[in-house]
């Protein structure tokens, strides 16, 4: 299974998909905000990124460029409260988009999707 | 001596003085009117100066020069009283001609005026007039107004009208205005229609009378080389006057008027009166024509100020909407994000529940109804995304698709039949907006009849692109069809019941047309009409 860093301000939200991505067997780290995102993503090797849009004072999408930037190998999947972001160039670079829903179905299959793709490469 | 002549006698009959007639009863019984008004010029008169003479009566021989002399001035101030009483009417007829010039702004009115005072009798008393005016490229002199009559049958027929009805120059031209003005047009249309000039014509006699500034008047037309013969044959008179109109150095046009029935000899004088008639008649056209351009300019402006309010009010409302739609978008981020930790949860608690845990019912129930808030949201997003469309061309069938492709991956059960035209052209629309019509108006189809199969068709007509979705099974409950486009009405209250509105509103302002009812077969049926390449 994967090592996925949640990256999301909210800690209910975190705690949703760290329980819920755990019980699908992938090893889950957390992140509040760019700073301990940033530590974490130079502390260990992550398979994944899932990124909210909004975080608090800092913009996800640009620490998504940031990610892309410094760190090539790492899948990114957005995962905003907002579905307007597809549409901007910014999100493009995200390997994926999902609009928060309490049903994670469509993130779990999306996780799956990147996941088997990049084990392809 | 005995007298031939009555001056000796303070009163007399009939038979003593062969000049009294009817109306001079008074003349009869003075004697010092009736030898000033009778005698002075009766033969009678004349053989007792000569009788005077002959007896040696003292300056008997100087009374008949006397007389002469006073016969002759009396003759004289007659003439210039008939000269003076004509003049004084013709300053009355100008000082009523100019304050009606002076008062109207109407061009029609102002010309009625103008033509009616040449033509009538209480006027100049010609028979026959026509106005050229020059054109708005001031490149030639066009015929644009005829008045009199075509022959003596017509103008006996309009004297009798003009001496029944006895009005005033100012009622005469009211009614030409009012009943007349088209039908000389056209009854002179024929002869309007040839008179045209070039203004560089310099030789023409019209644009000569207009370059010298000078009325001119044509005697002997038809052997007169120095008028065009084309002139002359249009009119068909051989005798009329020409007078320019000028306003402030500007050649507004030329009157031609002539006596073509009378055939009445124009004079000096007539030449003198119009050219007094000109220049007011000038201002006047000039100033009704530059007021009639002030009020198409002004009417422009209004026009256009009418325009930019509404542009505007639209940019208000636009911005309006759009911080609406932002305060929209923020509330929605603001519940999604509670809305999926409720929902993710009592799903997540609910996976681990045991299958006779009392407390499942709860937590499905719970799940749930966070699902439908989910679907109200999105709903509610889409709506304030509706508020700016971006507009591009699109192929409807990819679209189309798409949608199926979508759907048909999803866990709604669709089983989507594709029946779509080939070389469809593309639309104009904005791809997101239209993409959730369709999965819109698909699913609240699938929804109403209960089944997931739907017919999916698309064809050209005419300047659209045509796309028909229809239910294969019938709709059991036939006025939620109708209902289904209600603003906010939901049959199973899921969503929020924007959506086949929604789509309406969104077609709506890609100049689309839809409609959402019933099939021949009872089927749930949503046909949209996409205008082909019309960019907004």
């Amino acid at each position: 299974m994967a090592r996925i860093l949640i990256i999301d301000d909210e800690a209910s939200i975190r705690l949703l998909y760290s329980q819920e991505l755990s019980e699908e067997g992938h090893e889950v780290a957390e992140a509040a905000n760019a700073a301990e995102a940033a530590e974490k993503l130079a502390g260990g090797t992550f398979d994944l990124v899932v990124l909210d849009v909004k975080l608090k004072n800092e913009s996800g999408l640009d620490l998504l460029q940031k990610i892309v930037k410094e760190r090539h190998n790492i899948p990114v999947i957005i995962c905003s409260a907002f579905s307007c972001y597809k549409d901007d160039f910014s999100a493009w670079l995200a390997d994926g988009y999902v609009v928060k829903s309490g049903d994670m179905t469509e993130l779990k299959e999306e996780i799956k999707r990147i996941l088997e793709k990049r084990k392809g490469q | 001596m005995t007298w031939e002549c009555c001056w000796t006698k303070n009163e007399v009959s009939d038979e003593d003085c062969p000049l009294l007639g009817e109306g001079d009863q008074e003349l009869r019984v003075s004697l010092r009117r009736r030898f000033v008004e009778k005698c002075l010029e009766c033969p009678r008169f004349r053989n007792d100066l000569h009788k005077m003479d002959e007896s040696g009566f003292p300056f008997a021989a100087l009374l008949p020069t006397l007389v002469d002399e006073y016969l002759n001035q009396k003759a004289q101030l007659q003439s210039m009283l008939t000269f003076l009483d004509s003049r004084d009417r013709e300053i009355k007829f100008l000082h009523e001609l100019s304050v009606v010039l002076q008062t109207s702004m109407d061009l029609e009115e102002v010309l009625s005026v103008a033509m009616t005072a040449i033509t009538a009798g209480k006027g100049f008393g010609m028979n026959r007039a026509f106005l050229l005016l020059t054109d708005k490229d001031r490149k030639s002199l066009k015929g644009f107004l005829g008045v009199g009559p075509r022959n003596y049958e017509e103008a006996w027929r309009i004297w009798e009208e003009v001496n029944e009805n006895d009005l005033s120059l100012k009622e005469m031209a009211r009614y030409f205005h009012n009943t007349k003005l088209l039908s000389e047009k056209m009854k002179f249309f024929d002869i309007l229609e040839k008179l045209e000039v070039p203004l560089n014509e310099t030789s023409h006699i019209l644009i000569r009378a207009l370059v010298d500034r000078k009325p001119i008047l044509v005697e002997n037309a038809f052997d007169n080389p120095q008028v065009d013969r084309g002139l002359t044959e249009i009119l068909g008179v051989g005798s009329f006057l020409i007078m320019p109109l000028i306003s402030r150095n500007r050649r507004i046009g030329v009157l031609i008027a002539d006596n073509c029935i009378t055939h009445k000899p124009i004079t000096r004088q007539d030449l003198q009166s119009l050219e007094t008639f000109a220049f007011p008649v000038a201002f006047a056209i000039e100033r009704a024509s530059l007021y009639e351009r002030l009020q198409e300019e002004l009417e422009k402006v209004t026009a256009a100020n009418a325009k930019l309010q509404a542009q505007q009010e639209l940019i208000v409302k636009m911005e309006k909407m759009a911080l609406v739609g932002k305060i929209t978008s923020n509330i929605a981020h603001s519940i999604r994000n509670p809305l999926m930790v409720i929902g993710g949860f009592a799903r997540s608690l609910l996976k681990n529940a045991a299958a006779d845990d009392p407390k499942r019912e709860y937590l499905e129930s719970i799940a749930v109804k966070a699902g439908e808030l989910e679907t109200v949201l999105d709903e509610v997003l889409a709506y304030s995304d509706a508020m700016h469309p971006a507009m591009d061309m699109w192929d409807l069938n990819q679209l189309v698709a798409r949608v199926s492709e979508g759907l048909r991956e999803s866990d709604k059960g669709a089983e989507l039949s594709l029946d779509l035209a080939e070389s469809l052209p593309t639309v104009f629309i904005d791809f997101k907006q239209i993409t959730h019509c369709v999965r819109s108006a698909i699913a609240k189809i699938m929804e109403l009849a209960d089944t997931g199969e739907v017919r999916i068709k698309t064809w050209q007509d005419a300047d659209n692109v045509v796309l028909e979705i229809v239910s294969q099974r019938p709709v059991s409950n036939r006025e939620l069809i109708s209902r289904a486009q209600e603003l906010f009405f939901t049959a199973d209250q899921a969503g929020a019941g924007l959506g086949v509105s929604l789509c309406k509103i969104i077609l709506e302002q890609h100049g689309a047309r839809f409609h959402f009812g019933e099939s021949e077969q009872g089927g749930a049926r949503c046909l949209i009409r996409l205008p082909i390449r019309k960019e907004r």
